[in-house]
């Protein structure tokens, strides 16, 4: 029926969100900052195929294994190179064990966690160490006092620190939006308790709190930083989530919704919420780019994941007690610097797409 | 409220049990200022398949009314007193008392609502099939496909052009006219018995005003849905309602079928009312009628009929008369400060709340006063 379109038809355009991406769009910084954060996911998740010293996809013995997962989960190491004694050396023990074996090497043959020595790649020198780790073809990024590779730590270090944005964030937004909404639909003394407890955890210094908590926390881990700084930084999205609640509840499609016979649960749901999230998806953007920040903070003091987790802000970490090697600060250091950055363009392009007042003013 | 007295006359005689009758609803919002009863004391019946107009000025308490029989009066209101029966089904129910969840059940199944504002009713995240698709799972038990076919099916109906076109389209991509078509589709999806309208073409334009109206009156014919119409245009009601009721100040002060009211009105209030209409065949030059005085805000509603202040017919002790004039009582007669009137009929099916509405002399034509200068 294309043919039967009439000009006088307004153009077809889809829903609120299609318009909002729509007008994301057209600021290039803000696709630019998008594109990056995609690129770190894909980084994120094929780490052991970027950067590992263990096979990508190897056929042993008849059978075929894929021993970098290991670097997710060391579970997922599969048992026989253990029993046949490969201690973690893959390149000759496979070479030597099955001469009909064969494997897929990661991109670049470099291990996050340990230096790797002479040979272990035939033909290949041991990592240098210490002041001799300066970038190089071998070394873009260089090596740290031990000898690990910086790239390889800094590609397996990407995992901690998208997970600590979206899982911190991820938290943290559900606690916010769900004490925000009650509070703002629910009114009365509801919202009186919801929004002091808000007030209060509000007074909460994250960084003390956390630095307090991982001194009593028996086995600290990267997941328990994550949530601390989830279950406290969820307040400013609770006040925003409140604010759009209540402002929702007074509107007329709610009124509408309410006299379709819509129960409060629906309502608040089905009918607020989606109306309300554009405006908080704006602080949970910029919450992950302060959570990133938080955890290097934690990090560079010493607090943050227990070795072997690989992340950016221990790099920096290191970097403290080697001033000499100026590539142990700049790298890790601009990773983290451009990846707040561009979670914060991603939350001023959100803004900008959602908020109808920036929009008119920019028209 | 000051109870009045059992009397055989006080309500409408049950010619056919009404499809909704309202007994003595008091609906009050609590403020800090104090109560505030913007309902108080409303009686009012409606017939199956009838269309009733309610007609009052701005905060006469018509909507609250309304919002109070689908109870989504917004806290700090709340419903204090009165009865709303609703007989649906051989059923009749309490719905001032009725419990949330079953409460639930009648709104939009059984009384379906339109609001006054199509541009802000329906909500603007979601499509246009989507809303009047949930409006049928929240009381059907069919498929989304089944839904769906009816929400189709509605836009039909309500005669929106490109009706499965629509169907996929967003809020903002349709006028206020097609938004008020969608609305009445909303509404109508699950065969109520009864549509409340509050002021469905007020912010509409003249000409679409006119087709909606004539949908609605279509569809009331077509399906034998009865309406409830609440409007401040005394045109609309003319146009559309079998019966009226007039409200002032929280209460109901006349009801009657629409020909004899406009024929023959017995309230002060609604001779006012229709004496302030402008007519075609009114001389071009002198200003327009109008009923001297302000509307009594809810704090400071006077004693006894609430109209008195305004009313050119008071009769009041003394010189306290708001016209200034001194009308001797007759013996034993109350002055219209001192107790409130009862609604009580004078013609079959003509209710008034007036002492003074059979004594007011034969009962004028709106021109006759327009042309009398009766409020000038």
């Amino acid at each position: 029926m294309e043919g039967s379109m009439t000009p006088t038809q307004p153009m077809r355009s889809g829903g609120f969100w299609a318009e909002a991406w729509r007008r994301y769009r057209r600021r290039p910084l803000a696709l630019a900052a998008l594109v990056f954060v995609g690129w770190l996911a894909v980084v994120a998740l094929f780490a052991p195929a970027i950067a590992g010293t263990k096979p990508v996809l190897c056929r042993y013995k008849g059978h075929l294994y894929a021993p970098c997962l290991a670097f997710f989960d060391r579970r997922l190491e599969p048992a026989v190179f253990a029993r046949d004694r490969f201690r973690g050396t893959y390149p000759q023990n496979l070479k030597e064990k099955d001469p009909d074996s064969w494997a897929i090497w990661p991109l670049f043959f470099q291990d996050p966690y340990r230096a790797v020595r002479e040979n272990e790649w035939p033909g290949r020198p041991a990592n240098p160490a210490r002041d001799e780790g300066h970038p190089s073809a071998s070394h873009p990024f260089g090596t740290d006092q031990y000898g690990v590779d910086v790239l390889a730590k800094m590609v397996h270090g990407t995992t901690v620190a998208l997970l600590v944005g979206f899982v911190s964030m991820g938290l943290a937004g559900t606690i916010g939006i769900v004490i925000g909404a009650l509070g703002g639909y629910c009114g009365g003394w509801v919202d009186m308790v919801t929004s002091r407890f808000t007030e209060i955890v509000m007074c909460i210094p994250t960084l003390v709190l956390i630095l307090a908590l991982t001194a009593i926390i028996e086995k600290p881990s990267i997941w328990k930083t994550m949530a601390i700084i989830g279950a406290t930084g969820w307040t400013g999205i609770a006040r925003l989530t409140r604010g759009e609640f209540l402002r929702l509840r007074q509107s007329e499609f709610v009124m509408a919704a309410r006299a379709a016979g819509a129960g409060p649960v629906r309502i608040m749901l089905r009918h607020i919420l989606p109306n309300a999230l554009a405006p908080i998806l704006v602080p949970i953007t910029f919450g992950i780019a302060s959570a990133i920040l938080t955890e290097s903070a934690l990090s560079f003091l010493g607090f943050g994941p227990p070795p072997p987790s690989a992340s950016w802000g221990s790099l920096l970490n290191d970097a403290r007690s080697n001033y000499s090697m100026w590539w142990l600060v700049v790298f890790p250091g601009l990773a983290i610097f451009l990846t707040v950055l561009s979670y914060n363009l991603i939350g001023e392009g959100l803004q900008e797409a959602t908020d109808p007042r920036l929009r008119e003013a920019r028209k | 409220m000051i109870e009045r007295p059992p009397h055989p006359r006080l309500s409408p005689p049950p010619r056919h049990a009404p499809l909704l009758a309202i007994k003595n609803l008091v609906t009050a919002f609590h403020t800090p200022a104090g109560r505030i009863p913007a309902v108080d004391g409303v009686s009012l019946s409606i017939e199956r398949g009838r269309t009733l107009g309610i007609v009052g000025e701005s905060g006469c308490g018509k909507s609250v009314t309304a919002m109070s029989v689908l109870r989504l009066v917004a806290s700090p209101g709340r419903i204090e007193a009165g009865e709303i029966l609703f007989s649906s089904g051989g059923t009749t129910l309490d719905l001032a008392t009725l419990p949330e969840p079953a409460m639930r059940s009648v709104r939009g199944g059984r009384i379906g609502m339109i609001f006054q504002e199509p541009m802000t009713s329906l909500n603007p995240v979601f499509t246009v099939g989507d809303q009047i698709a949930e409006a049928v799972l929240l009381h059907r038990r069919v498929s989304r496909e089944a839904a769906r076919a009816r929400a189709l099916e509605m836009l039909q109906l309500v005669r929106l052009a490109d009706p499965r076109q629509r169907l996929d389209e967003y809020p903002h991509q349709l006028s206020g006219g097609m938004r008020q078509r969608v609305m009445i589709a909303m509404a109508l999806a699950c065969d109520p018995e009864l549509v409340i309208a509050d002021e469905p073409t007020t912010a509409l334009d003249v000409t679409i005003q006119a087709q909606i109206l004539e949908l609605l009156s279509e569809l009331r014919a077509r399906l034998g849905t009865a309406i409830v119409l609440i409007t401040h245009d005394l045109g609309v009601v003319a146009e559309t309602c079998d019966d009226v009721a007039v409200m002032y100040a929280g209460r109901v002060v006349e009801q009657a079928p629409a020909a004899e009211l406009f024929a023959r009105p017995r309230h002060p209030y609604t001779i006012g009312l229709l004496a302030a209409r402008p007519s075609p065949g009114m001389k071009h030059s002198g200003p327009l009628c109008t009923i001297p005085g302000m509307v009594p805000l809810p704090q400071h509603f006077p004693a006894g009929c609430r109209f008195h202040p305004r009313c050119a017919y008071a009769r009041l002790p003394g010189a306290e008369s708001g016209s200034g004039r001194v009308v001797p009582l007759p013996a034993g007669e109350l002055p219209c400060n001192a107790a409130v009137p009862p609604l009580h009929e004078v013609a079959p099916g003509h209710w008034v709340r007036c002492f003074h509405a059979e004594s007011l002399g034969p009962p004028r034509s709106a021109q006759e006063i327009a042309a009398g200068g009766l409020f000038s």
